[in-house]
């Protein structure tokens, strides 16, 4: 009697035992599991429903039966349209909404509201809003897209409108893509992958050598580019190349309207991620312009640069390096100013990967004189020793909040400043 | 009675047994392979692990000069959409949706994947679409389809790395 109460016992729990060492899924999601199953089913019945539907179709027309599948792969090398009609006439709504339509705009909007409280004397802490920011992506036909961004910036009696990306670009193939109108210059790697939207980006802010209105890198560039990539097997390489204004008088802007001199900027830029390891990008690029700050006075300028980053999330890791070599055309004088910044972020495995601590460290020498930085009288490049430490909380797909410790000092002999940073950013 | 105790067992373990087998069955159900269908007129049969993720990262943009990739996935919850988020992503369902954000917002694809809600859709769409690939349960793959190898291997076989 002992041994048949044990043996129904065992019975009765073997199912629960096998249920539980099936998969760790199943045992923490057994309702999406069951819904994924009833899915399953119920896709299952549409498919049987419609095939009956087309068999009563066919019978009550006369005609024969739509196509087998074998006959619908070769009826597939004929014009799309119209197999699509013979071979899934009950369902031509479907494959409609799926095929593009020229044009077809999409929109995007980013914006940010930030808080700031600094130790720095004179400064004022308080909320401000950051960059109204609006994407535009139009594919104008299978191989010609046009991409668009502008953004609406605060100022305290008005706001200012940029147009910081417009052009259109041709696709050849994967090799050669060739673009003309305005763009982010393709230096390094961050000013490529982040832009204007600062929900995109892990922290706060730019890092300094590379901030929108800073003169240290030339953001943007008005001019042609081509792009691909490069048969190169597991390499995966890729290159830029551009030829534009570059500076304009203002170093902060790119010459929208037209040149300030003769010469144009061009830029190289060799890119690899290597299929083995998947996340990492590295490159390098080289930049050449020459620069007319004012009349009669200009300057040669090379900027050569290379990155690495590792874009997982765990971790995630950016280093980039840029050294600016100005040479004066008047007295050959030459002068070397170079940034770099390196940035770890670790996105946690917890609450469903909602929150990504994060450190910056960034840097920039430059000599004591330099007329090229200093020609308005006021340094438009700081000798920079800086760091932060924050943490990224994702409310949403959509949204995020992001808090920031800064400490940095601008200029040799100066104190540190320390400061707290908020963000909420979001996209629409 | 001796006789009547020994079939009780009999009939018990027996009972324990099936459902031991039933409970495996199900378990295996689970890890069905997910083909990778495309439209029969794509210039290749077999890509590696790599060159997926290549294509449904966007990255490889043409299956030739005249031919774009068009790619589509399941919508959220299906489990073929796991397994692509999972293996050739490696990502979860909010870094997905930001990874194409910013793909398109770094000029680099001018639209996103587009979403279909069966295996049954995807399949249709794929000999519709020129240059369309998708995935599907292997068990819903419709003759005339083609299924793409990957790393050399088909759904099914030993080796083949979606599932």
């Amino acid at each position: 009697m002992r041994s048949l109460l044990v043996l129904f016992l065992l019975w009765l729990t073997s199912p629960t035992l096998l249920a539980q060492s099936t998969s760790q899924t199943s045992q923490s999601e057994p309702s999406i599991q069951s819904l994924l199953d009833r899915i399953q089913q119920m896709e299952r019945r549409i498919s049987e429903l419609e095939e009956h539907e087309r068999k009563e179709t066919a019978a009550q027309t006369g005609n024969p039966m739509l196509p087998a599948p074998l006959d619908q792969q070769a009826q597939a090398t004929s014009s799309s349209s119209q197999a699509m009609h013979e071979e899934h006439g009950t369902s031509p709504t479907g494959v409609r909404e799926a095929e593009i339509h020229y044009p077809s705009l999409q929109i995007r909007g980013f914006g940010d509201v930030d808080f700031q409280a600094t130790d720095q004397k004179e400064s004022t802490s308080g909320f401000s809003l950051g960059q109204l920011d609006l994407h535009f992506a139009s594919p104008l036909s299978r191989k010609v897209s046009y991409f668009g961004e502008v953004t609406f910036t605060a100022q305290p009696n008005t706001y200012d409108l940029n147009v910081e990306r417009s052009f259109v670009r041709f696709d050849y193939n994967d090799y050669f893509k060739i673009s003309f109108g305005k763009f982010h210059t393709p230096i390094g790697y961050w000013n490529t992958a982040y832009h204007h939207g600062a929900w995109l980006q892990t922290t706060i802010a730019r890092p300094q050598m590379i901030k929108f209105g800073g003169t240290f890198t030339p953001v943007h560039i008005v001019g042609v580019q081509a792009e691909g990539s490069i048969p190169s097997g597991g390499l995966g390489l890729g290159y830029s190349l551009a030829l534009g204004n570059g500076r304009s008088s203002n170093f902060s802007k790119a010459g929208d309207s037209g040149d300030v001199n003769n010469n144009r900027a061009w830029l190289a830029k060799l890119s690899a991620q290597p299929s083995r390891l998947y996340g990492l990008e590295l490159g390098g690029s080289y930049y050449h312009d020459e620069l007319t700050p004012q009349r009669g006075v200009n300057f040669r300028e090379w900027i050569a640069g290379g990155y690495v980053a590792w874009t997982k999330g765990r971790p995630e890791l950016l280093a980039e390096y840029e050294n600016v070599h100005h040479t004066s055309l008047a007295t050959s004088q030459t002068f070397n100013t170079t940034g770099y910044y390196a940035q770890v972020a670790y996105r946690l495995p917890w609450q469903q990967d909602k929150w990504k601590p994060y450190y910056r460290f960034e840097y920039i020498h430059r000599p004591t004189q330099e007329p090229v930085w200093d020609i308005t009288g006021t340094p438009s490049v700081e000798d920079l020793v800086g760091s932060l430490v924050g943490v990224r909380w994702d409310i949403t797909n959509f949204a995020c909040f992001k808090g920031e410790y800064r400490k940095f000092r601008q200029a040799p002999g100066t104190p540190s400043v320390n400061g707290a940073f908020f963000q909420s950013a979001f996209t629409f | 009675m001796r006789a009547y105790w020994k079939t009780a067992c009999a009939v018990l373990v027996f009972g324990w047994l099936c459902l031991c087998c039933t409970a495996s069955a199900v378990a295996q159900g689970h890890d069905v392979d997910v083909a990778l269908v495309a439209d029969p007129n794509i210039p290749v049969s077999n890509l590696t692990l790599a060159e997926v993720r290549k294509v449904f990262r966007g990255e490889r943009q043409y299956w030739n000069t005249n031919l774009a990739v068009v790619l589509l996935i399941r919508a959220p919850v299906a489990r073929e959409r796991d397994v692509v988020l999972k293996i050739i992503y490696q990502m979860s369902e909010s870094q997905f949706k930001q990874f194409w954000i910013a793909k398109i917002f770094r000029a680099e694809s001018a639209s996103a994947p587009k979403v279909v809600y069966s295996n049954d859709m995807a399949n249709e769409l794929v000999t519709a679409i020129p240059g369309a690939i998708a995935f599907v349960d292997a068990r819903d793959v419709r003759p005339g389809t083609k299924v793409i190898r990957v790393d050399g291997h088909l759904p099914g076989e030993a080796g083949y790395p979606l599932r």
